[in-house]
C-alpha cells in the first residue's frame, strides 16, 4: 500500500459522493416534474454503492476498498396523488400524479452527502501531509 | 544494512511508519465507504499490535550463529492484524463506519505518524552528526 493508493481510494469516495449530490439535485429539480420520456411522473433516483476490492493486492490491501456507484435506481414508491382536475396530466377522476420525491428527505441526504464529501477531502490533506512528511524523513 | 548504524529501534521506527501508512489507508477505505451498505469499518489494533510485540522480545528468538544467517522477519509488521466493526443493531444497512470515529481517527493515526518520523529524523541527524566529527552539518 502506497500513499498513492490512499489518494486512489478518497478519489473514489469524492467522485461517488458526487454522483449521489447530481442524483439529489436531479430529484430535487424534479420534485414537481408529472411528464417523463417514459411516461408519467419522475420517480426518485439514488445510486447504489458498492466497496470494490482490487482482486490482485496483497494481505493487507485486501482491506482496502474503493467505493463504486454500482448503478443507480429509481423508486417504486407510488407517486403522490393530488386532486386537481384542470391539470392537463389529471386523470379522469381528476387526480394528477406527481413524483415520489419528499424534498424534506432530499434535504436530509444533501446534508448527509456533504459531511462525506468533507470525511474524503480531508482525508487527501491529510495524505498529502504525510505524503511531504515522508519525503522530508532524514532532512 | 549495517546493523551498527542502523540498529533495532531504527528499524522499529520505520515498521511503525508502515504501520502507521497502512492505518492511514485503512482509515481512507472506511470513508470513502462511509454510505456502502454492508461495508464493516476496519482499523489495526495499534494497543495489541504493541503488546504482541513486547511480548515477543521477552521470548526466545532466533539466535545467528553465522552472519550468513538470516533474521526470522516479525509476522506484525508485514502480516497487522486487521479488524472489523461490528455494526450497530439499528444500522439499518449494515454498515459499521462511525464518520467521527473515523475522522479523529485519521487525525490520531498522522500525528503518530509525524511524531515517529520526527524521531527518525532525529536519530538520522545523529548519525550525520557523529560522520561529519561533530562539525554540524
Amino acid at each position: 500500500m502506497d500513499l498513492i493508493d490512499t489518494f486512489s481510494v478518497a478519489a473514489s469516495g469524492l467522485s461517488a459522493q458526487r454522483v449521489r449530490l447530481q442524483a439529489v439535485a436531479t430529484n430535487m429539480a424534479n420534485a414537481r416534474t408529472t411528464r417523463t420520456e417514459e411516461g408519467g411522473p419522475y420517480r426518485r433516483r439514488m445510486p447504489v454503492f458498492e466497496a470494490k476490492v482490487d482482486p490482485f493486492a496483497n494481505e493487507l490491501d485486501r482491506h482496502l476498498a474503493r467505493v463504486e456507484v454500482r448503478e443507480i435506481v429509481e423508486s417504486d414508491d407510488p407517486p403522490t396523488l393530488v386532486y386537481d382536475p384542470a391539470h392537463p396530466d389529471a386523470d379522469a377522476a381528476g387526480y394528477v400524479a406527481y413524483p415520489n420525491v419528499n424534498v424534506l428527505e432530499e434535504m436530509v441526504d444533501l446534508m448527509l452527502t456533504a459531511r462525506t464529501y468533507e470525511a474524503n477531502t480531508s482525508v487527501v490533506q491529510t495524505t498529502r501531509n504525510l505524503a511531504s512528511s515522508a519525503i522530508d524523513l532524514g532532512r | 544494512m549495517s546493523a551498527f548504524l542502523f540498529d533495532r529501534l531504527h528499524e522499529g521506527l520505520g515498521r511503525v511508519l508502515d504501520l502507521r501508512m497502512a492505518q492511514h489507508g485503512l482509515t481512507a477505505s472506511n470513508l470513502a465507504n462511509a454510505e456502502t451498505p454492508q461495508f464493516r469499518a476496519r482499523y489495526i489494533p495499534f494497543d495489541r499490535v504493541l503488546a504482541s510485540a513486547v511480548d515477543r522480545n521477552r521470548d526466545v528468538e532466533l539466535r545467528r550463529t553465522d552472519a550468513r544467517h538470516v533474521s526470522a522477519p516479525s509476522e506484525d509488521a508485514l502480516q497487522p492484524e486487521v479488524v472489523e466493526i461490528e455494526p450497530v443493531p439499528w444500522a439499518q444497512d449494515g454498515n459499521s463506519v462511525d464518520p467521527e470515529r473515523e475522522t479523529v481517527r485519521l487525525t490520531e493515526n498522522a500525528l503518530m505518524f509525524e511524531t515517529v518520523s520526527r524521531g527518525l529524523s532525529k536519530r538520522l541527524a545523529m548519525l550525520r552528526y557523529a560522520a561529519s566529527d561533530g562539525r554540524s552539518g
